[in-house]
């Protein structure tokens, strides 16, 4: 899809688009690191690594933020466009210094930084804008319509937008939008000047104004408003980036809206019938492409003479109506400016939410709408809406249940939250510092586990406060991912130098899972994937550089446990709550990702099966008799596959626990029922396919004499 | 279907359901058949079997109709203003409708009867499963046009994945102007040749389209399929009836026969002839209170019924000897070998997890013996250690694992001459006891004791804390005679949900505190102490 060229149209996700549009504006350097909702664009091009050479593009896996942003100095000296990607707000936020130090000198090559905006529905972080980043170190923020076209040619731009005001540009994407299917007309990809296949023979001359160091960090502060921005704003009005769509009807309104809230507006304006399909509009609108510098130019002679402007802005602080409140006060224009006075101050702009500012914007300044065709059926749906809420709520009586994601069939991670919850009921309640990755999931029923979580491999740094002051000893919890982002330097670095009563538990499941198995430093290699005999197997194990680094760092204890022993990760725990070794206390829970698992061995079962190999399947399951209907087996594990179904015995009332197909024989609920002494419900089938004939004959046999003992 | 605006759909499904898949088919069908289509969704970390949701538009008139001009679609949802929700599980559609999104007047609404259980509705030590029925009728309520059948079940009958069978249930509705050849175009991915040429995966997924179009497009079969559903919901079907010896039913009304043969034929396999009669006898003193309490019977004999059910199921407690009994049965090993869809010539190996501790063998020894062991047992926790258990994978399968099962099955013998067996017999009196006299009182009070009988049940903590639950709600409540008996039986039947509420008891003790009732006393519970000295000596 990314070698597509003039003449052919590109139909796909808005990322991919995004990927394409890099290539056609002749990207030299891509880096980044993998977050939801941006991934894509830099998985796509870790897999397409040939044709990436091809065309003497370098893409590098970065293994953060903050690397990746650092990354982009390459711009800096030399005329090559580069761009990184990652997800905001928490990726800007670790990025936040290198950024700093690369605006403040400014760039010669073009520098576009693709930022997923997770705002809103779907989003998993903290609600905040990257805008503020925008502003204080700047950076132009892109924010396009969400139509591929516009948004490749936004990618294009922003280039050269980067390269004649010598600021790095930011583009941000929402989650909706990277997610977006549609289509482009595509351009022939270019391949750099200078890249990988036409290497630069010396390094650029000393030059000091090229260094973020005083002295000339100030120079380069009076540079930003005297030269760069002024510069970025003329060619935003060259080039007409923000696009102004005239009103049919009601030219002395208008709208000022960031140009990925667009569609949502749009539709909004139909609502209230003031808009049709097509976008043809009533109220004037000027849609921002670059929401970050405004053109004050541009945004007055918009405003100038019109009864009144309402500025659609999503998120808070609302920077850019305050940014045109102050414009307009300095032109002395007296427009009536609205914005989050008749729109909600945070949150997603949804069509709904969007339907009632513009609803409460037209009342105000449009004759006689009230009593319209077209507003009182909006009025109706609004209304409706609310009611029908209400009334199927009280249809219900007890509010749904939530249904949040959780550990997938057979994870490594599932088994380790249980052996907690039994370890706790030895040690007593533990304060468990949390991270952010799939274990986060235990923070989820049945286990809820967790008292904070801090960022990303922040779960160690973050008990510092806490531990000196428990009885108890605290737990910290950290993915392998988490680990390498930043957990090793802020969080075990630091406990070491401190010498800490501390325990650290890394689920080392080989890579950074949550947001779609990416490969790290500690993931098994291929080779040793291809060699091992039985696919079936956790891998991680064969890969020791977790355990080397804190080696070598000097931990003095660490276990390594199989997740799936829960007895053994049970007292491995105990113990290092209980030990009297005062020190770091590492406990690596070692089980390879399920789901790179299953990749594995589907293919090679299949492959089994068809050469009419022996192939051997596990498959779990629950006696329904035995069963005693109590689900303590579900409160430990809450695994997909083991749920309920209605009691066979007519005698008995409550639901018996039954293991549904798609179980993958993991072995958890066995684990558990020694553990925990469940009931005798459980048994582990082992289905052979294919037996050999000896095989065969022995189960003959056996079966003539267990079928003599068997009573029917 | 209006012209001017775009079709809108929303499909609701589960990480992992396939619905990107889904989504990617509707765009590509739209853009063969000529018409402008767009799809968006939130997959996040839901693609880990989270509730998640896609949106897809298209414009009804075809491209070539519009002159150059393109429609602006919405990239979210827009409540009451769909006209057609999917959705491949039925608490998240009625969610869906709860959000306000499907309106009566406009949206079309086909769901999956199928239940996938939330983990807050397995997880409860009772029944936390949400009322299908409700929700059914929710989504009838707020649909304009709805079809629910079961689509994982036509899924797994054609072998396919439920997102497939959407596709066919979105073709079959008609709701977008496309032919169905375009639809089956896509899912053959251009490939034209016949049904048994294509690939196996496609061939699935076009078994699992068709079904699912015609289970929509014939609205006869629709009918059928909910009203199949219906009848598929709640486990309130008539328990079958066990033969009755005739002497048993004429001493007890019509009402109770049911469960009296069902209790009976239990109690008797459980041990043997003497136990049956015993339970006859027991049943009839609380039949017998019933009379006096509702000698017209008009309440069906309500009390005796449920006596009758949580008599027999607490007489034929949980042991190793009857687990080992269950285990050991033929009828059990063909269950197995179905459960795990073993084919003709697999050979299957099934192996039984079981953990006795030192309790289970007391169980089985005379009183004083079993103090013994039980008081060896308590030492060892006292010192620090965990308690005495002996970790077991019987391989059932094998001659010395059936013939251990076995062994131990034919140990019946021994239960009644064993410790816990005295133990069970003097308490199920206590509780007999409570039911009478509350029944004698008042019927309500007798009922809601009579009921009470649910919290007994499994084995190990499971099976103690249920007894100690039901012991102190009977002596707490059902004797205070400083409360009318009204005021009584309402407080049993709060103490009674609340005790399923929760494995710590807590709601049991609000409960119980709530109606002037003593909280549990507090059980004993070794744990390790740990307990790190202040870095800073004072």
């Amino acid at each position: 899809m990314l070698r597509l060229g003039a003449g052919d149209t590109f139909h796909g996700e808005g990322i991919l688009a995004i990927t394409k549009g890099l290539l056609q504006s002749g990207v030299a350097y891509v880096g980044g690191y993998q977050g939801a909702p941006v991934s894509h664009l830099l998985d796509v091009m870790v897999q397409g690594k040939a044709y990436m050479d091809e065309l003497g593009v370098h893409v590098e896996a970065c293994s953060n933020e903050a690397s990746a942003a650092a990354m982009l100095g390459a711009s800096i000296h030399y005329p090559l466009r580069g761009a990184v990607t990652w997800k905001s707000i928490v990726g800007t936020n670790v990025a936040a210094d290198a950024l700093s130090n690369l605006s403040s000198p400014g760039v010669t090559g073009g520098v576009l930084i693709v930022v997923g905006e997770d705002y809103g529905e779907g989003a998993s972080v903290i609600q905040e804008r990257t805008h503020a980043y925008a502003l204080k170190s700047s950076m132009c923020l892109l924010d396009p319509r969400p139509d591929l076209g516009v948004m490749v040619r936004m990618v294009e731009e922003g280039f050269r937008l980067s390269e004649s005001s010598n600021m790095p540009c930011l583009m941000e994407l929402r989650i909706r939008t990277c997610h977006v299917r549609g289509s482009f007309e595509c351009k022939d990809n270019i391949q750099p000047a200078v890249s990988t296949r036409s290497l630069m023979e010396e390094p650029a001359g000393f030059d000091y104004m090229r260094l973020a160091h005083p002295p000339v960090t100030f120079r380069h502060e009076k540079l930003k408003g005297d030269a760069r921005i002024p510069a970025a704003r003329s060619y935003i009005v060259e080039h007409g980036l923000n696009e102004l769509m005239p009103g049919r009807r009601h030219a002395d309104l208008g709208i000022v809206v960031q140009g990925g809230l667009y569609n949502a507006l749009i539709r909004s304006l139909q609502q209230q019938g003031l808009a049709d399909a097509f976008g043809e509009t009533d109220i004037p609108i000027l849609v921002l492409n670059v929401t970050y510098p405004l053109v004050p130019e541009q945004v007055a002679d918009f405003c100038v003479g019109k009864r009144a402007v309402l500025v659609v802005e999503e998120g808070q602080p609302e920077y850019i109506e305050q940014d045109i409140a102050t414009l307009l006060r300095r032109r002395d224009i007296q427009t009536p400016l609205h914005g989050k006075d008749m729109l909600p101050l945070a949150g997603e702009y949804g069509v709904e939410v969007l339907a009632g500012g513009i609803g409460a914007f037209a009342a105000k300044y449009i004759e006689n709408i009230g009593s319209s065709e077209a507003s009182s059926s909006a009025q109706t749906w609004l209304a409706g809406n609310r009611e029908r809420r209400e009334a199927v709520a009280r249809r219900l009586g007890t509010p749904l249940p939530n249904r949040p994601p959780s550990f997938c069939v057979g994870c490594p991670e599932r088994p380790v939250f249980s052996a907690l919850k039994l370890a706790q009921q030895e040690t007593g309640p533990v304060h468990v510092a949390a991270d952010i990755g799939c274990h986060a999931f235990g923070t989820f029923e049945p286990f809820s586990m967790g008292h904070s979580i801090l960022g990303y491999g922040m779960s160690l740094a973050s008990r510092a406060g806490v531990a000196p002051m428990m009885n108890r000893r605290t737990l910290s919890i950290m993915g392998d991912g988490g680990f390498w982002h930043n957990g090793l330097l802020t969080g075990v670095q630091s406990a070491l130098f401190n010498g800490d009563d501390a325990v650290l538990l890394i689920f080392k499941n080989g890579y950074t899972s949550a947001t779609g198995t990416q490969d790290i430093i500690s993931t098994p290699d291929d080779e040793i994937k291809e060699r091992a005999e039985d696919k079936q197997q956790s891998l991680v194990d064969k890969n020791q550089t977790i355990e080397a680094t804190l080696k070598g760092l000097g931990v003095q204890w660490m276990r390594t446990v199989t997740t799936y022993d829960v007895e053994r990760m049970r007292k491995t725990l105990t113990e290092a709550l209980t030990s009297d070794f005062n020190g770091l206390k590492v406990v690596i829970a070692e089980g390879e990702c399920q789901l790179e698992r299953q990749r594995r061995i589907k293919p090679w079962i299949a492959g089994l099966l068809k050469r009419g190999e022996r192939v051997v399947r596990v498959k779990y399951g629950v006696d329904e008799d035995v069963c005693n209907g109590d689900h303590a087996c579900i409160r430990l594990s809450g695994c997909p596959t083991l749920t309920l179904r209605d009691n066979p015995d007519p005698l008995k009332v409550d639901p018996v626990a039954t293991v549904i197909d798609g179980c993958v024989g993991c072995g958890l609920c066995g684990a558990n029922a020694h553990a925990a002494t469940l009931c005798p419900s459980f048994y582990r089938a082992e289905v052979v396919q294919n037996p050999k004939w000896h095989e065969r004959l022995l189960h003959g046999l056996r079966g003539a004499f267990v079928r003599v003992l068997q009573p029917a | 279907m209006e012209q001017n605006r775009p079709i809108t759909l929303l499909v609701c499904a589960l990480g992992g359901e396939g619905g990107g898949v889904l989504t990617e088919w509707l765009v590509d069908t739209a853009r063969h058949a000529g018409y402008a289509a767009q799809s968006t969704s939130i997959p996040g970390v839901a693609q880990r079997t989270g509730a998640t949701t896609y949106y897809i538009e298209v414009f009804p008139v075809p491209l070539a109709q519009l002159g150059g001009r393109r429609p602006v679609f919405s990239l979210s949802p827009v409540p009451g203003a769909l006209d057609a929700i999917v959705s491949s599980e039925l608490l998240e559609t009625a969610r869906q409708v709860g959000n306000g999104m499907s309106a009566p007047q406009r949206t079309l609404v086909i769901s999956s009867s199928a239940r996938i259980f939330t983990t807050a509705e397995r997880m409860q030590l009772g029944d936390g499963r949400a009322d299908a029925q409700r929700l059914l009728d929710v989504v009838k309520a707020f649909s304009r046009e709805h079809h629910v059948f079961d689509m994982n079940a036509i899924a797994r009958e054609s072998g396919t994945v439920v997102s497939a069978v959407m596709l066919g249930a979105i073709a079959g509705s008609g709701l977008f102007p496309f032919p169905r050849e375009a639809y089956e175009h896509v899912v053959r991915g251009g490939d034209t040749s016949a049904p048994e040429k294509l690939g196996k995966m496609a061939a699935a997924s076009l078994r699992g389209f068709a079904a699912a179009f015609d289970a929509v497009n014939a609205p006869r079969a629709q009918a059928a399929f909910v009203s199949s559903v219906m009848a598929g919901e709640g486990n309130d079907a008539p328990p079958q009836a066990a033969p009755l010896p005739a002497e048993l039913a004429s001493r007890f009304p019509p009402a109770v026969h049911d469960m009296l043969a069902l209790g009976h034929a239990r109690v008797l396999d459980y041990q043997d002839a003497a136990y049956g009669e015993l339970y006859a006898q027991r049943l009839g003193r609380v039949l017998a209170a019933e009379r006096v309490a509702d000698p017209a019977g008009a309440r069906g004999f309500a009390i005796t019924r449920e006596a009758a059910r949580w008599l027999a199921l607490w007489m034929a407690f949980d042991d190793i000897v009857r687990v080992a009994a269950l285990k050991g049965r033929a009828s059990r090993a063909q269950r197995v070998r179905r459960e795990v869809r073993a084919g003709e010539e697999d050979l299957v190996k099934v192996y039984d997890h079981f953990k006795p501790g030192a309790a289970e063998f007391a169980a089985l020894l005379p009183p004083s013996l079993a103090r013994r062991v039980t008081a060896w047992d308590r030492g060892r926790q006292a010192r620090g250690l965990s308690p005495w258990a002996l970790p077991l994978k019987v391989g059932s399968h094998s001659v010395f694992g059936m013939a251990s099962l076995r062994l131990l099955a034919s140990l019946r013998w021994l239960r009644r001459r064993g410790s816990r067996f005295a133990e069970e017999q003097a308490l199920i009196e206590r509780w007999l006891a409570a039911v009478e006299a509350g029944t004698r009182e008042a019927w309500a009070l007798g009922h809601e004791v009579a009921l009470c009988g649910r919290l007994i049940k499994g084995y190990g903590s499971t099976n103690e804390r249920g007894k100690h639950n039901l012991l102190h709600v009977t002596d707490e409540l059902a004797g205070r005679t400083a409360l009318p008996a009204a005021a009584r039986a309402t407080a049993i039947a709060a103490a009674r949900e609340a005790a399923l509420a929760d494995e710590g008891g807590k709601a049991l003790d609000a409960a119980l505190t709530a109606h002037g009732a003593a909280p549990r006393p507090v059980q004993a519970q070794p744990i390790r102490w740990m307990k790190r000295p202040p870095s800073v000596k004072a």
